[in-house]
C-alpha cells in the first residue's frame, strides 16, 4: 500500500492506496505518527478513494489511530471509502465511531 | 564495512618456502592474526582439519601432496563454515591461475607479491568474513526464533482445540466448519444449551488471524459457555462478553460476533449481530426469508456505558436453517478474485435439495471449488442450526447426573423481592436459578425449574405488570412488536414489584419445592383465561403455550387473589429411601 501525506493548516490528510491490510502496519504507523506529531493538524483525514480491500487488520490500525488521536486531541475522519472497502466498514458499524464522508 | 567488528582469524599458510612462510607470518602477525604454518599439502590438510583455520594462503608447488590437491582434500572435508583460499604461487600464467580457482580456491596472488598488496588482501577478507559471521549469528537466531514460534504455535493449537471443542457443538441440530489460513483459527464457534434447552450459538471472529486472533478469542468461550449455562439472554452475554474484551485487549484488537439463541419451543431465533456477515434464515425452498445484518460494532470496541445488546427476534413458521459465517467465508476469492459473497451461499442452497445435512456439505465444497485449491486469506467459517418446526413439543431434559444428592430435605426457604429499577436491568430468572441451584437437590432439577420460574416470572412481568396482550405475537413481525413494546413499557414502569418465594421441604417420601410468585398489578381474568386453555387446541399460536407446559412439569398449580398470585408445587424426588435399599448389597465396584 502507498501512502502520502499533505498537511493545509490544521487540516492533515492521508491519502492511501492499495490493499490496505496486515502487511501495511509499519508504514502506516509511520505515517499517522508523524501526523501525531504535527502540533497544528488538529483534524486527521483518511481518504480511502484508491483503495480497494480494507481487512480485519486493518480497521484495528484505524482503532489504534482514533485512540491515539483521541489522546492528542485531534480528531479523525474517514472520507471517500468505495466498494468493498465501505462494504466492510459498514458490517463493523464504524459509522457509529468515526465521522466518515463521501 | 565499519560496522562488522574486529576479528583475530586464524590463517593457515602452506609453503614449502620457509622464505615465503616468514614473510606471510610476519604480516600475518603484524595485523594481528594468527599463524599456523605447513611445509607440504599433506601438513595443510592436517592442520586445516585440526585448527579450523578462517583463511587459507597455498602454495601451488610442494613436495608430496601439492596445493591444487590439498585443496580437493581440505573443500571435501569443509561443512557449513567457508573458508576461503587463496592461491600463492609463482606460476603465473593465466591458465595456471584459471585451474587454481577451477580446483577450489577463491583467490590467486602471484608471487612474489608487495607487503602492501598481502596486507590489504588479508584485511579485505578479515571484512568479509566478519560480516559472513554476522550473517551466520542472524540466521542461527532466526532458527532459534522458528523453532521457538513453532512450538509456541503448537501449544496455541492445542489449548485452541480444547477450548473450542465443546460438547454443545455435537448437538444435532448445528452443523459447522471451520478452515483456518494458519497452524489454528481465530475463528471460533460455540454452542450450547440454556437450562431451558434453548441453543445458544455463537460465531465469533477475532481481527487478523494466527496466535493474535485466537489469543483475543479465548475468553470469549468460558463466558458463553458458563453464562449460557447460568441461563443469561444472549443480551446480556453479548455485553459482558464486551466487557471483557474492552479491559483486556488493545485497542487495535476486537472480536467479530454473531450471538444466536433458538429456541425450538416457542419457535423463535433471536440474533446479536456485530461486525460479521448477515446471518440468514433459508427455508427449506433454499430461499433469504431474514436476514439480520450486523447492527453493533464488533466486541471489545466500544466502552460499557454506549454498548448496545439490542437483538433483533424472529418467530419462524416453516422450518428452515439459520446460516451464520465470518467475513472469510465472504470474502474466499476463486483465482479471478472474485468473491464467494452471501449470493455464493443463497446459489448453493437454492441448488441443493433440503436433506438431512446435504446443503451443509454442498456449501463446504463449493467454497474449497471457488478457492480452486488456492489458499485462504482469511480464517473462513461457518456454523448452520437447524430449524424444525415439531407440533409435538415435549421438553426434554440433559441427563441427571446419578451421584446428586436426592433427598431427603429439611426445610429450606427463600425470599425474593424486586422492585421497578432492578426489573429494568436485571436477568431476574438466571439471577434467582444461581441461588437455587446452589441447593444439592435443586440444581439436579435447574432445566425444569429454569422453565417454571421463566413462565412464572414472565407472566408475572409482562402480563401482571405491564400489561402486555401475548395476542400481537401472532400479527406480522409480532415478535418484535411484542418486544418493542415491553421494552418501552418497561422503561416506563413505576411503582412495580415481584416477589418470590421458594419452599423445599419433605412430605413423606417425596421431596418438594413449592414457588410462589406476586406481582402488584391488577390481576388478570385467570378462570377465564385457564377454561380457555383447557379447551382450546392452540398449538399452531405463537404463545398460550406456557400455562400447558407448567401444568406438564407441576403437580399443582394455583392462582390467588386477582389473578396476581400464582403457587405451584413441584416433586423433586419420590421413595428416593425405598429405591435405595432396593439396591444390591454388593454393587459391582
Amino acid at each position: 500500500m502507498q501512502i502520502s501525506s499533505k498537511f493545509e493548516g490544521s487540516h492533515a490528510t492521508l491519502s492511501l492506496a492499495g490493499r490496505f491490510d496486515f502487511h501495511s502496519h509499519r508504514d502506516f504507523r509511520n505515517a499517522y505518527e508523524k501526523v501525531l506529531e504535527e502540533v497544528r493538524a488538529k483534524e486527521v483525514e483518511v481518504n480511502f478513494s484508491d483503495v480497494d480491500y480494507l481487512d480485519s487488520s486493518a480497521l484495528g490500525m484505524l482503532l489504534l489511530l482514533k485512540e491515539k488521536s483521541d489522546a492528542a486531541g485531534k480528531s479523525v475522519v474517514l472520507s471517500s471509502p468505495r466498494g468493498a472497502v465501505r462494504q466492510v466498514l459498514d458490517i463493523a458499524n464504524f459509522g457509529k465511531l468515526f465521522k466518515i464522508v463521501e | 564495512m565499519s560496522a562488522a567488528p574486529e576479528m583475530n582469524l586464524k590463517i593457515l599458510i602452506a609453503d614449502d618456502s620457509p622464505t615465503n612462510r616468514k614473510q606471510l607470518e610476519t604480516v600475518v602477525r603484524h595485523l594481528g592474526h594468527v599463524p599456523i604454518l605447513a611445509c607440504d599439502g599433506q601438513e595443510a590438510v592436517d592442520k586445516f582439519r585440526d585448527e579450523s583455520p578462517d583463511l587459507v594462503f597455498m602454495d601451488v608447488m610442494m613436495p608430496g601432496m601439492d596445493g591444487m590437491t590439498a585443496v580437493k582434500h581440505i573443500r571435501a572435508m569443509q561443512g557449513s563454515k567457508w573458508s576461503p583460499i587463496v592461491f600463492f604461487s609463482a606460476l603465473d600464467r593465466m591458465q595456471d591461475m584459471v585451474r587454481g580457482l577451477e580446483e577450489g580456491g577463491d583467490d590467486y596472488v602471484v608471487k612474489p607479491a608487495s607487503l602492501q598488496l598481502l596486507r590489504a588482501k588479508i584485511n579485505g577478507y578479515a571484512r568479509l568474513l566478519s560480516l559472513q559471521k554476522m550473517n551466520y549469528q542472524y540466521t542461527e537466531e532466526l532458527e532459534n526464533w522458528r523453532d521457538e514460534a513453532r512450538t509456541q504455535v503448537r501449544l496455541g493449537a492445542h489449548v485452541m482445540a480444547r477450548l473450542t471443542d465443546a460438547d454443545g457443538l455435537r448437538d444435532s441440530l448445528v452443523r459447522y466448519f471451520n478452515i483456518p489460513t494458519d497452524a489454528f483459527s481465530g475463528d471460533l464457534l460455540c454452542a450450547r444449551r440454556a437450562p431451558d434447552e434453548v441453543l445458544h450459538v455463537m460465531l465469533a471472529d477475532a481481527a487478523g488471524h494466527g496466535l493474535s486472533a485466537a489469543l483475543a478469542a479465548l475468553p470469549i468461550t468460558q463466558i458463553f459457555y458458563s453464562m449460557t449455562a447460568k441461563g443469561f439472554p444472549i443480551a446480556s452475554i453479548a455485553e459482558e462478553l464486551n466487557r471483557r474484551l474492552k479491559a483486556i485487549l488493545p485497542a487495535d484488537l476486537f472480536v467479530a460476533a454473531t450471538l444466536a439463541a433458538v429456541d425450538v419451543r416457542s419457535q423463535t431465533v433471536e440474533v446479536w449481530n456485530g461486525g460479521n456477515p448477515d446471518a440468514l434464515f433459508m427455508n427449506t425452498a433454499g430461499e433469504i426469508t431474514m436476514r439480520w445484518p450486523s447492527r453493533h460494532p464488533p466486541l471489545g470496541i466500544l466502552p460499557e456505558a454506549v454498548f448496545s445488546g439490542l437483538t433483533e427476534t424472529i418467530g419462524f413458521h416453516e422450518p428452515g436453517d439459520l446460516v451464520m459465517c465470518s467475513d472469510g467465508l465472504v470474502e474466499a476469492e476463486d483465482p479471478a478474485d472474485v468473491w464467494f459473497g452471501l449470493e455464493g451461499v443463497a446459489r448453493v442452497f437454492a441448488q441443493t435439495p433440503h436433506t438431512e445435512g446435504q446443503r451443509f456439505v454442498a456449501l463446504r465444497t463449493a467454497v474449497l471449488d471457488h478457492m480452486a485449491e488456492r489458499p485462504n486469506r482469511d480464517d473462513l467459517s461457518c456454523m448452520m442450526v437447524s430449524l424444525p418446526v415439531e407440533r409435538r413439543q415435549a421438553v426434554r431434559f440433559s441427563a441427571k447426573s446419578a451421584a446428586v444428592y436426592q433427598g431427603p430435605v429439611s426445610d429450606w426457604r427463600l425470599e425474593l423481592s424486586y422492585g421497578e429499577t432492578e426489573l429494568r436491568y436485571l436477568d431476574v430468572v438466571p439471577h434467582v436459578l444461581g441461588f437455587i441451584s446452589q441447593v444439592q437437590i435443586l440444581k439436579a432439577h435447574q432445566g425444569a425449574l429454569f422453565l417454571i420460574l421463566t413462565e412464572l416470572f414472565n407472566n408475572a412481568l409482562d402480563h401482571g405488570l405491564l400489561g402486555l396482550d401475548s395476542s400481537i405475537k401472532s400479527s406480522e413481525n409480532g415478535f418484535e412488536l411484542f418486544l418493542q413494546e415491553r421494552a418501552q413499557r418497561l422503561a416506563q414502569l413505576q411503582d412495580g414489584r415481584i416477589e418470590l418465594s421458594f419452599l423445599l421441604h419433605q412430605d413423606g417420601n417425596q421431596s418438594l419445592l413449592d414457588l410462589s410468585v406476586t406481582d402488584t398489578g391488577p390481576g388478570f381474568d385467570f378462570q377465564g383465561t385457564l377454561a380457555a386453555e383447557l379447551q382450546e387446541d392452540n398449538d399452531h399460536r405463537p404463545y398460550g403455550r406456557g400455562l400447558r407446559l407448567l401444568r406438564n412439569l407441576c403437580a399443582e398449580l394455583r392462582y390467588y387473589g386477582m389473578g396476581n398470585k400464582v403457587w405451584a408445587r413441584y416433586v423433586l424426588s419420590e421413595a428416593c429411601v425405598a429405591a435405595d435399599s432396593a439396591l444390591p448389597e454388593s454393587a459391582p465396584a
